[in-house]
């Protein structure tokens, strides 16, 4: 919230040296005297009065800076201790108290410390660590998304390179080194933490066919009424949910949601894509279940602004359960997946 | 909008084609006006809705763009399914993508829907001096495979209005007769058949 109002306040002729967002971009400072803001025609008491809101809005504004400076460098400090000198300490923390680094993760990892974090949640670190030289750096540095896209085909043949993971790479490469983000790739895809998503992009993408199955029923679940909808006019998750899952929400999602949604992602897995999706359906329901298939389309594929806002839409993600259910589903999907395969088989045809 | 008395077509478009054959961009010049030289890559399918007013009929294309990029084949089916018109899409300057092209073909031919109008688009025709394709090859292909052919250029924008309005044309030659002013929106939502042409 104080964020907010910091980017929505423009500084105006006040020089102020702290008038950078949290991403580190100076906000553009409007040229121009004070004198010039004042219109010869103004009257002294509208130019004393245009005087005083300018300095309310000033202390309005340094007070949400401090406040939001002090909150960040507390949280900042938080983090250093858990991690420990170059994440020693992690492991042990995590062990210990789970339930705190999971609360911490869902309010988002400190921007300073994500790359690190990042690293550590996702066990990419050890298997660096254990695997010195594998990596191989391809040309030079500044092709960095080709190398690190390069250097996975080249170590997993079988999957090779895919559409969608340049995306993966290359939010990866925003905050770590190319050899640090190829890791973090291999222990996504390999499994290190959580199960593999290989299967995201193996031939067939059993693993999209697989979520978009559970992404359906969930649907309908929690939201019988837009399911009931969704079937009217046809629609189905394959429309506009593959692309959340093959590139974890890193493709057409405004970036400050997408890390947000990643922190959590690394330290939980992918159920945090089911839950933001249905999230996402669930803030935009009322205007959804009113709209005929074209625009439907169109709304499920560029959520408004304000549905984006990750302190609005994460609340509401978490307070969506799923894990049980996300289980089952996956059963149901395999004992349906066995039979039709058999019957493929049978019938010596392709069953697409 | 609909003209008075004009026959309203709603039609299920699908472009299929090997990746950076030059499917997005080409949807992209018809819908916008626009050409990007770094066009970033389509991630399991984009879609669009353009309107077309010819003389004897209105057609709203429904359009799919699909990731062209093999691996994603799984998904196709999705998009094609019920569609009402197909671009099978090439690049000139590469044969592989044209060879491409003709698996598509097959692909829809085993799908059997008769009245599918298919196109077969050599796209980057301003890539000439590049050229790997000749059209004279891919014409006779595309009259084999009762498809009509055509050459186009994103970049330039050649042939692209062309290739819409040629497919509204014949869209609108086999939708059914009926009496006009029958607009899609008198209709019931689950009385509409929305991936084929309604008259
Ligand atoms: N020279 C030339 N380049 C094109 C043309 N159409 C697309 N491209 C380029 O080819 C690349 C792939 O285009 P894209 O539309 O993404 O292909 P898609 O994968 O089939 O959707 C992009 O770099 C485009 O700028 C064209 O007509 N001429
Ligand atoms: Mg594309």
């Amino acid at each position: 919230m104080e964020r907010r109002r910091i980017d929505d306040y423009e500084p105006g002729p006040v020089p102020s040296p702290r008038a950078v967002d949290k991403f580190g971009f100076v906000k553009q400072e409007q040229t121009g005297s004070p004198e010039g803001a004042i219109k010869s025609r103004m009257t002294l008491k509208e130019w004393s009065k245009s005087v005083s809101t300018l300095l309310i809005n000033l202390y309005n504004f340094l007070f949400a800076v401090d406040i939001n400076i002090f909150r960040e460098e507390r949280r900042v400090r938080k983090w250093r201790k858990m991690i420990g000198v170059g994440g020693s300490d992690w492991k042990h923390y995590v062990r210990r108290r789970p339930q705190v680094v999971k609360r911490r993760v869902r309010k988002g990892i400190p921007d300073c410390l994500r790359g690190l974090v990042w690293q550590l949640i996702s066990g990419s670190r050890d298997l660096l660590l254990m695997n010195p030289g594998v990596y191989e750096r391809h040309g030079p540095g500044q092709r960095s998304l080709y190398n690190v896209l390069k250097a996975y085909s080249v170590y997993d043949r079988d999957v090779g390179y895919v559409q969608g993971m340049g995306f993966l790479a290359g939010l990866l490469l925003l905050y770590m080194s190319e050899e640090d983000a190829f890791w973090l790739m291999v222990a996504l895809l390999k499994g290190a933490v959580h199960a593999p998503m290989e299967g995201l992009y193996q031939v067939g993408l059993p693993l999209v066919q697989q979520y978009l199955f559970q992404f359906d029923h969930l649907v309908r679940e929690h939201l019988p009424k837009l399911g009931e909808h969704f079937t009217k006019e046809m629609i189905n998750p394959s429309m506009y949910a593959s692309q959340w899952f093959i590139t974890v929400f890193s493709y057409s999602f405004p970036f400050h949601l997408a890390l947000r949604i990643w922190d959590v992602f690394l330290f939980e897995g992918v159920k945090i894509v089911f839950k933001v999706g249905l999230a996402l359906l669930k803030y935009c329901h009322d205007d959804l279940v009113k709209l005929p298939f074209e625009k439907l389309i169109h709304a499920l594929r560029n959520f408004p602004e304000h549905a984006m806002d990750p302190d609005t839409l994460l609340p509401m993600a978490y307070s969506i359960k799923v894990s049980r259910r996300l289980e089952e589903l996956k059963h149901e999907y395999e004992r349906k997946n066995e039979k039709s395969v058999q019957s493929v088989e049978s019938n010596g045809k392709e069953l697409q | 909008m609909a003209r008075p008395g004009n026959k309203i077509i709603q039609a299920k478009l699908v472009l299929l084609g090997d990746m950076g054959t030059g499917k997005t961009s080409l949807v992209l010049r018809f819908i916008k006006g626009q050409f990007y030289d770094h066009q970033e890559p389509t991630i399991g399918a984009a879609f669009f809705t353009q309107i077309l007013s010819l003389t004897e009929a209105t057609v709203k294309f429904d359009i799919w763009d699909t990731a062209g990029q093999e691996r994603y084949h799984s998904l196709a089916p999705m998009y094609y399914r019920g569609a009402a018109a197909a671009v099978v899409v090439y690049d000139i300057s590469s044969t592989d993508t044209f060879n491409r092209a003709k698996k598509w073909v097959q692909e829809l031919h085993r799908q059997g829907n008769q009245n599918l109008v298919m196109a077969l688009v050599g796209n980057k025709s301003d890539l000439n001096s590049h050229r790997e394709v000749e059209a004279e090859e891919a014409e006779q292909f595309a009259q084999e495979s009762g498809m009509f052919y055509m050459e186009t250029s994103a970049k330039t924008a050649q042939n692209i209005n062309e290739l819409f309005y040629e497919i509204a044309k014949r869209l609108a030659r086999i939708s059914p007769p009926r009496s006009s002013g029958i607009t899609l929106n008198h209709e019931t939502p689950d009385k509409r058949r929305r991936f084929c042409c309604i008259g």
